[in-house]
């Protein structure tokens, strides 16, 4: 029992980064140091300070920072999931959302509905999200198998094409709406609302609940589909099953902070190295620890420069090199 | 159960592309008993296998496991009467011993194993002699090790039929004979098998039955022979052997124009 508890910690030991971020940024005159006397101050009797204006900070608190950090988290914690849970239904440890053309989908299908408004936003990123997965996976397929490296180039072609025709939904955007979507495609938390964070958490919510109870699923998919099959699950069905709510999770977060690339990769190795690869453990534990990284990464982002660096830009350049290693890496098999 | 047929086919017909692999064939197989099938590669004898573990559909002819339509049952049912040992892959992910072998509760399970499924796992690891195995890296195994994982993996299934295909290649002499051995035991334990081989001494020198399949269809046997019977062996394997008597049987050699007695090379200066 012990043993349990000690994992359920594991998974939770990220959640206390949550409410330190919320004392990180820049504001002027407001200290982290002011923001924290502050929240004590809510919590026990005190005389009030007044050289601190309060309304402001509760604004800065309550509109601007918490809708971020939670955001963030969600999205984080969403990309890792839905990382997580790709990377065992294709059986492939480095795939990702952004790998697979995913993310450059959903992006597409978000710009074409904020645009046209032929449909809602999350629905078209998710429906683009799919198609654009479900293109990488047929072109990468040979001979009823498909290999790790022919799916990571599929994936780069059909991102690139999603890439292409998201330049030409900005063309013929006009130029006011044009700079939102610009900012948005690079991976953007900075104008986090509440409303955006209304936007995306039912998708992200079910998405990731729903690969939280296929978690053990995905132990048998990953074993092969004549093994899946021969103890009595079909694979196929089952991989849609997990393909769905991974998506929908991705998606939903793509579409209200753009592309982050790489966190579904770096952050569900990151858990295998520290608990083993059994999805009933690195589910949960990607989603804590997906967050936190977002999180981190924001965190960072906002602070270490004057400007702020989009935060796609980041994680990508952070994600870039761990890929490199781990194509490098002679565990990581060429063959089917 | 007593009396029923482990496996009953009747009129089985298949095609690959067009291409007939299995034609009009008819099988009993009794239970308990160890059953292997014998054949040249692409005599149809994985095809069999494979539609007798439900991995491919047929459409004509009929085939009952233990007295049950096989097409008729969800796959689910299905996997807790056969299990199936298909040739090996290397999976991707290190998954534990024991994870692998609880994956084969998978007909038990709703969404997650229960106490009682890991226990049935151990178990199994127990019945196959490495448990102490069970928290190893399944990836870095041994080839001998992991078969071994993947039989306890079946026992894990509970099914009462076991459909081997090929289980002793990649394995050394020695592990083959512990493999092949150890499913005689599960056989002596009131299990079924049948099992795909390669070799038709390892055949001899552990099946009770054999199957010989010969382009599609089962090659008859005239009344007193044996399936190692020199006749029998170059008949079926279209080659001829040379057959050697064994414990009661015989041990078959082909006979290719090559000289085995060759002199040892003079090595000295």
């Amino acid at each position: 029992m012990s043993q349990v508890r000690r994992r359920w910690l594991l998974y939770l030991l990220p959640l206390p980064l949550v409410p330190l971020c919320l004392l990180a940024g820049p504001a002027a005159g407001l200290s982290a140091g002011k923001v924290l006397a502050w929240g004590l101050g809510l919590l026990v009797p005190h005389a009030p300070d007044p050289t601190l204006d309060e309304p402001l900070l509760r604004t800065i608190l309550w509109e601007v920072r918490l809708p971020r950090v939670a955001l963030t988290f969600l999205v984080g914690g969403a990309l890792a999931c839905g990382g997580n849970g790709l990377q065992a239904l294709f059986r492939n440890p480095l795939v990702c959302p952004y790998i697979l053309g995913l993310s450059s989908g959903a992006a597409f299908g978000a710009a074409l509905a904020m645009t046209t408004l032929w449909l809602p936003v999350q629905l078209s990123a998710f429906f683009f999200g799919m198609v654009a997965v479900g293109f990488s996976y047929f072109l990468a397929r040979a001979q009823h198998t498909v290999s790790v490296v022919s799916l990571i180039l599929s994936g780069v072609v059909v991102g690139g094409i999603f890439t292409a025709l998201l330049t030409i939904v900005q063309f013929l955007t006009d130029p006011f709406k044009l700079q939102t979507i610009v900012h948005w495609t690079m991976g953007n938390l900075h104008n986090a609302t509440w409303e955006q964070l209304r936007a995306a958490a039912p998708g992200i919510l079910v998405g990731v609940m729903w690969l939280f109870l296929w978690r053990w699923r995905m132990n048998v998919l990953a074993l092969g589909d004549e093994e899946t099959r021969a103890v009595g699950l079909n694979p196929t069905r089952e991989r849609v099953l997990v393909l769905i709510p991974a998506t929908l999770a991705a998606s939903a977060a793509i579409a209200v902070a753009g592309v982050i690339g790489l966190v579904g990769l770096v952050v569900p190795h990151m858990v295998r190295m520290m608990i083993g690869p059994d999805n009933r453990h690195t589910l949960p534990a990607s989603f804590t620890f997906g967050g936190a990284f977002l999180l981190l990464v924001d965190t960072l982002s906002r602070s270490l420069t004057a400007f702020e660096i989009p935060i796609g830009v980041f994680t990508t350049l952070l994600g870039g090199p761990f890929f490199m290693y781990l194509l490098k890496k002679a565990r990581v098999g060429w063959e089917a | 159960m007593g009396g029923l047929s482990a496996i009953q086919v009747e009129g089985l017909s298949f095609e690959y592309d067009g291409h007939r692999v299995l034609q009009g064939l008819v099988l009993d197989l009794p239970q308990e008993c160890f059953t292997v099938l014998l054949g040249r590669n692409g005599s149809g004898k994985s095809t069999l296998l494979k539609i007798l573990a439900g991995q491919l559909d047929y459409r004509q002819g009929s085939v009952a496991i233990l007295g049950q339509e096989l097409r008729a049952l969800p796959l689910h049912q299905r996997a807790r009467l056969v299990g199936y040992l298909p040739q090996h892959h290397r999976p991707v992910f290190p998954f534990s011993v024991l994870d692998v072998v609880l994956t084969g509760r998978a007909s038990h399970v709703r969404l997650l194993p229960s106490r009682a499924d890991e226990g049935k796992a151990v178990r199994a690891l127990e019945r196959v002699g490495i448990l102490h195995l069970q928290h190893r890296p399944f990836t870095e195994l041994s080839g001998g090790e992991q078969q071994l994982v993947r039989i306890a993996r079946l026992l894990a299934q509970e099914s009462q039929l076991l459909l081997l295909d090929e289980p002793a290649s990649h394995l050394d002499f020695v592990n083959q004979a512990r493999l092949l051995a150890l499913v005689r035991e599960l056989v002596a334990e009131g299990l079924s098998a049948l099992a795909v081989l390669h070799d038709p001494n390892n055949a001899f020198l552990y099946g009770d039955h054999f199957v010989l399949l010969q382009d599609g269809h089962i090659a008859p046997l005239e009344p007193g022979q044996q399936p190692w019977d020199q006749e029998v062996m170059e008949q079926l394997y279209a080659t001829p052997v040379q057959t050697l008597p064994f414990a009661g049987r015989a041990l078959v050699v082909p006979q290719l124009h090559v000289p085995i007695h060759r002199a040892p090379p003079d090595l000295r200066p």
